[in-house]
């Protein structure tokens, strides 16, 4: 029941802004991409973390302590839903979780409260050159990645020409990627991402190392994910950006939610508030 | 209740579940291992080889009451225990080097030992070309029950699995664990009857042995390659049960490990 009351209260926060759409309506299990309840994620802060066995034994020896860490959260009591087929951009200062949480969402970071319910695949770009070899190829990077999402050697075969097309790597494609700039690397991880054609696509800041031509290319295979009703969840400091594609703002602060809803009203309390605590 | 049985039945899924990847690992791992084609071969081979031969000079005065053809009674039990030394040691950072994938991709992480434990078994096999070379020049006969060393394999991959991940495990979370694993290892090493058989230990220990997997596991590749004789099949089946044992705890400490493993790396 506490959930349907959340769910509730989410609607009322998006109807605010959603001037057009209807409030009443509520979001049906099908329609929700990604439902985060009142997710709680900490850390651990070692002010200085013994990395050796050697080191703790030491220092238990020497202080009778085994615990050297406080723990803070970087995110508290996080709640919000994603509709499938809508961009929803999460914007914050740094620190603020943006990072945690898109990893939280991939599924990387198992969360410590609180439930996590996404309906179809999920892939993420969080990363430069995560979840990739450096010492690898393009190809068997690719390889690689469809590997470890399970798909079958015929399929990423059929796949590779494309993908290197898309990434526009066809010259350097026997070059390990170590020796990629990290624009070629961002492109490479896209590609790779996009060709899966997931249900929900995760996007960090690492398009912003990709010149504007390869931006465009971006936008449009972002128009072509949404015209098939998927999800784009979209992390960015740009925030003219932001307000362009973004249907839907969530902003962060400390870990916290503070405002869901329209792009520019998120955007305009985002600077708000920033320029308030850069004067305090 | 059902803990345990899910943890296995997860283990073995993943495993086909994710056999694209185990295949590609294990391929490249080769592919590295064996660049120079021959000559990497001949390389990976002529560490034990060597080290079997002074072992044998050493030893073949000293332990002539054991075993005549001191050469192949050693070479049976070093192949078994390497295969487990090396791939557990092999398998010690292999969470930490992997960070870049488990920090993007939501996989199942013993998918990492895993493909190193797969690609020693090729090496396992490949080093019974020695073995075989050995016993022809010796003179030792072959006999069929060769044919029946893949059912020691299954246990002896459960044996390193189980201990592959407990370290693989110790690794994340301490840096140094390396020099205390070569430790335990060099005694294991006197502890498995590679230099020795069971019947030159004392007898109220020869009872306590079978509690070892390591140790039955290396007797049995022993009775089929030198001695040409079947294990005991009870025995057999209690080492079977015991290294499956062994298997389930490493997936347990793994599990237990595993949701921790994001905030160290």
């Amino acid at each position: 029941m506490v959930a349907i009351a959340k769910q509730q209260e989410m609607v009322e926060a998006a109807s605010i802004s959603d001037a057009g759409l209807n409030a009443a309506e509520e979001t049906s299990a099908e329609e929700l991409a990604v439902k985060v309840d009142n997710i709680t994620i900490s850390f651990r802060s070692y002010k200085e973390r013994p990395t050796t066995l050697k080191e703790s034994f030491l220092r238990f020896l020497k202080t009778g302590k085994v615990k050297y860490y406080d723990t803070f959260n970087a995110l508290t009591d996080v709640s919000f839903e994603v509709k499938r087929g809508e961009v929803f951009g999460i914007i914050g200062s740094n620190g603020a979780g943006k990072s945690t949480l898109l990893r939280t969402i991939a599924g990387v970071l198992p969360p410590k409260k609180g439930e996590l319910t996404v309906n179809g695949k999920v892939d993420s770009l969080i990363q430069l050159g995560a979840g990739f070899d450096g010492e690898l190829n393009a190809i068997e990077n690719i390889y690689l990645n469809g590997s470890l999402h399970k798909l079958s050697r015929s399929f990423i075969k059929s796949r590779v020409p494309e993908i290197l097309k898309f990434a526009e790597l066809e010259d350097f494609a026997t070059t390990p990627i170590k020796y990629y700039s990290s624009g070629m690397s961002a492109r490479l991880g896209f590609a790779v991402a996009v060709d899966r054609e997931p249900d929900i696509l995760i996007v960090d800041e690492v398009l912003a190392v990709g010149d504007e031509r390869f931006k465009k290319k971006c936008d449009k295979v972002f128009q072509r994910l949404l015209d098939q009703k998927k999800t784009i969840i979209i992390v960015s400091h740009s925030l003219s950006q932001m307000q362009e594609m973004a249907d839907k703002i969530l902003l962060l602060s400390k870990g916290r939610v503070v405002f869901l809803g329209d792009p520019k009203e998120a955007i305009e309390k985002y600077r708000d508030d920033s320029y308030q605590t850069a004067l305090s | 209740m059902f803990y345990f049985p899910r943890l296995i039945i997860d283990f073995f899924g993943n495993i086909f579940r994710y056999r694209e990847y185990l295949k590609q690992s294990v391929a490249r791992d080769l592919r590295r291992r064996y660049k120079r084609s021959v000559l990497g071969y001949v390389w990976s081979m002529l560490n034990p080889l060597l080290m079997m031969t002074v072992l044998a000079v050493v030893f073949s005065n000293i332990m002539q009451r054991t075993a005549e053809d001191y050469a192949v009674f050693l070479f049976c039990g070093m192949l078994p225990f390497s295969y487990f030394a090396s791939t557990s040691m092999g398998c010690l950072g292999t969470i930490r080097s992997n960070a870049k994938i488990i920090d993007q991709v939501a996989v199942p992480k013993y998918i990492f030992p895993l493909s190193l434990g797969m690609s020693g078994l090729v090496d396992f096999a490949l080093s019974f070309v020695p073995l075989l070379g050995v016993m022809l020049a010796t003179g030792r006969h072959i006999d069929v029950t060769v044919l029946a060393i893949p059912l020691v394999i299954l246990p002896l991959f459960f044996v390193t699995m189980g201990v592959a991940l407990i370290v693989a495990v110790s690794n994340v979370f301490f840096e140094d664990t390396q020099h205390l694993v070569e430790v335990v290892f060099k005694a294991l090493y006197f502890l498995c009857p590679i230099l020795y058989s069971r019947d030159l230990l004392p007898l109220w220990l020869q009872k306590w042995v079978v509690l070892n997997p390591l140790f039955c596991l290396i007797e049995f590749m022993r009775d089929l390659v030198y001695h040409a004789r079947l294990p005991d099949l009870e025995v057999y089946l209690i080492n079977l049960g015991g290294s499956f044992l062994v298997l389930l705890i490493g997936l347990w400490v793994f599990k237990q490990a595993d949701k921790k493993f994001v905030y160290f790396l």
